[in-house]
């Protein structure tokens, strides 16, 4: 069983008397994709800012390679790779020198820094471009060259915050085709996405965050039963039991009820859905498995969004 | 980073790092970046020295008689050497840090805020060095000609001065780039700030301070020291005081200034 590479415990991060990030453990292994969820402002931004060094914990610990990360910054810095959710691409430079300019950044210096940067040019399709400025990328090819760049000083842990928000459909696959790769090869990757489909595929593992605090960890299967349950029902607009049906589930416990559309979408056990398939049986709805959607929309109807 | 770690924030290679990266910048699109700066004050010079000077008699400097062309060739010296680093810092960082977000993708790395900062600060003194440099050359030029009558041996140290007060005008600058909300916002540092500071130095016209504590202002205020310096050895060969009151001044900005521009970036940049 492989070791985390990356493992923080008791995070906590407050501005003001507003507690952003509240006591918060996760860990990643190495060839692993870790998905980071939550709703806005549940404090995924801040937690990352947290594992990257941007801000400093109020209270809690990080730790790369069983390394505190406040006991060598440098170090630990060294060994991490960073792709914010922001094109931050030097435009001042060419698509080749972007790499090699980031890469001046590190210390130990970069090995073979002119090879490495001909690799990633070629693995991440940018080779036709290297002499151009960033300029004349598309939105796919900007996020390669972003993705490219925190990778070239080989780090063994990998931040990607919303690597495809804004993409089309096809750079979006592309994307996840070098994500996949990038576990292959080792990284730690920890990747916050707004895109359910996104998160269900690539992550190993998931951490749902919900104002600051864990509210489900693991197999992305597993988070899913955790907090939805067996089955999700959508009663559709025009069902005239529509009503009734809502007011019975929440006289049982339902909290997780959304309207999306005009549609009815709750979170269902196997024993409600009998007992409710008994009831109204005049009443029509379908029935299909919860997904991450279910879940998303379920904590932002939580976090007074729906509202 | 304790207070002491982003003052010595600048012998860590990061710092230089960030220095090089604007350098390289700088040398891809060196005619735009040298040429219409470097006029600025070659303009002003003629237009001060050929042109005010003519109705200007000579003026006495320590008790030699120069004239105007010659007491203003060592001011737009200082000018520059303030002018250039301060609107480096202000104009030039600011579009790094809020429009091309360079900063955010330097922060990335293992490159901390203290460094950034720095290497803003030395980059700013480093294009101070530069434009003072041209401005060395067209003062040069007009001594050969006869317009002006300085040590011209002296004038190879000019960029180096610069350098050092080069560094407390960015410092002071970086304060404004973290704390204006619009680059449009800048146009309160540049002309309440920087142009009564650049006219009220001893650079184009001799002040007399009537106070104690308008010779004390004078006396902590890096432009006049720098003034001061370059007009002493360039007229006399000599610096008097005003070598260790450049220093002294500059490090009375430079060390408040950074540790309230990091402070102040870090809140900026990192929302911290």
């Amino acid at each position: 069983m492989k070791t985390p590479i990356l493992e923080a415990r008791g995070l906590t991060k407050s501005y003001g008397n507003r507690v952003v990030v509240d006591h918060l453990d996760l860990s990643c292994k190495p060839g692993t994709v870790l998905g980071l969820l939550g709703p806005n402002g549940a404090g995924k931004t801040t937690t990352l800012r947290m594992l990257y060094g941007f801000v400093p914990p109020d209270d809690g610990s990080i730790y790369y390679a069983g390394e505190r990360f406040s006991d060598n910054r440098a170090r630990a810095k060294r060994s991490i790779g960073v792709c914010t959710q922001e094109d931050s691409l030097d435009y001042d430079f060419t698509v080749a020198q972007n790499l090699l300019i980031y890469a001046s950044y590190f210390r130990p210096r970069v090995e073979n820094l002119e090879g490495r940067v001909a690799e990633l040019l070629d693995r991440f399709e940018l080779a036709q471009y290297a002499d151009a400025s960033p300029h004349v990328l598309s939105g796919g090819f900007v996020r390669r060259l972003l993705i490219a760049r925190s990778i070239v000083h080989r780090p063994t842990v990998l931040f990607l915050d919303e690597p495809t928000t804004g993409l089309d459909p096809s750079a979006r696959l592309d994307v996840w085709e070098l994500i996949d790769r990038m576990r292959a090869d080792g990284l730690a990757i920890v990747l916050t996405t707004h895109y359910m489909d996104e998160a269900e595929r690539l992550s190993d593992e998931l951490l749902v965050i919900h104002e600051g605090r864990r509210v489900a960890h693991g197999e992305p299967h597993h988070v899913i039963d955790t907090v939805l349950g067996d089955h999700v029902i959508i009663v559709p607009r025009g069902e005239p039991a529509r009503e009734e049906i809502a007011a019975w589930l929440q006289a049982r416990g339902a909290e997780q009820v959304a309207t999306v559309l005009g549609e009815l979408r709750v979170p269902v056990s196997k024993e409600d859905l009998a007992e409710l398939t008994a009831r109204f049986t005049k009443a029509t709805w379908q029935v299909r498995p919860p997904n991450l959607d279910d879940l998303f929309i379920a904590l932002a109807r939580r976090n007074g969004r729906f509202e | 980073m304790s207070g002491l770690g982003s003052l010595t924030a600048v012998a860590d290679w990061r710092s230089w790092a960030v220095l090089r990266r604007n350098a390289l910048v700088f040398l891809r699109n060196w005619r735009t970046a040298i040429i219409p700066p470097a006029m600025e004050p070659v303009i002003f010079f003629v237009a001060f020295s050929i042109g005010v000077g003519r109705y200007v008699e000579d003026l006495s400097y320590r008790g030699v008689d120069i004239n105007y062309a010659t007491y203003v060739a060592a001011g737009l010296i200082a000018y520059t050497g303030f002018g250039t680093p301060y609107y480096e810092a202000l104009y030039s960082a600011y579009v790094r840090m809020f429009y091309q977000k360079t900063w955010d993708g330097i922060l990335a790395t293992q490159v901390e805020l203290p460094n950034v900062v720095w290497g803003e600060i030395l980059w700013g003194a480093v294009r101070g060095m530069v434009n003072i440099s041209l401005v060395s050359c067209v003062v040069a030029l007009f001594d050969l000609l006869g317009v002006v009558d300085v040590k011209v041996q002296f004038l190879v140290i000019m960029p180096f001065l610069g350098f050092i007060a080069g560094c407390a005008f960015a410092s002071f600058a970086l304060i404004f780039t973290a704390l204006v909300p619009a680059i449009d916002h800048m146009n309160y540092p540049v002309f309440l700030i920087g142009w009564p500071l650049s006219l009220v130095s001893n650079t184009f016209f001799p002040i007399e301070p009537e106070s104690t504590a308008m010779w004390a202002l004078m006396q902590i205020n890096p432009v006049y020291q720098l003034a001061e310096c370059a007009r002493g050895l360039l007229v006399l060969g000599n610096p008097g005081p005003h070598l260790l009151g450049l220093l002294a001044s500059t490090a009375l900005f430079l060390i408040p200034c950074t540790l309230l521009s990091v402070r102040l970036t870090r809140r900026r940049v990192l929302g911290d």
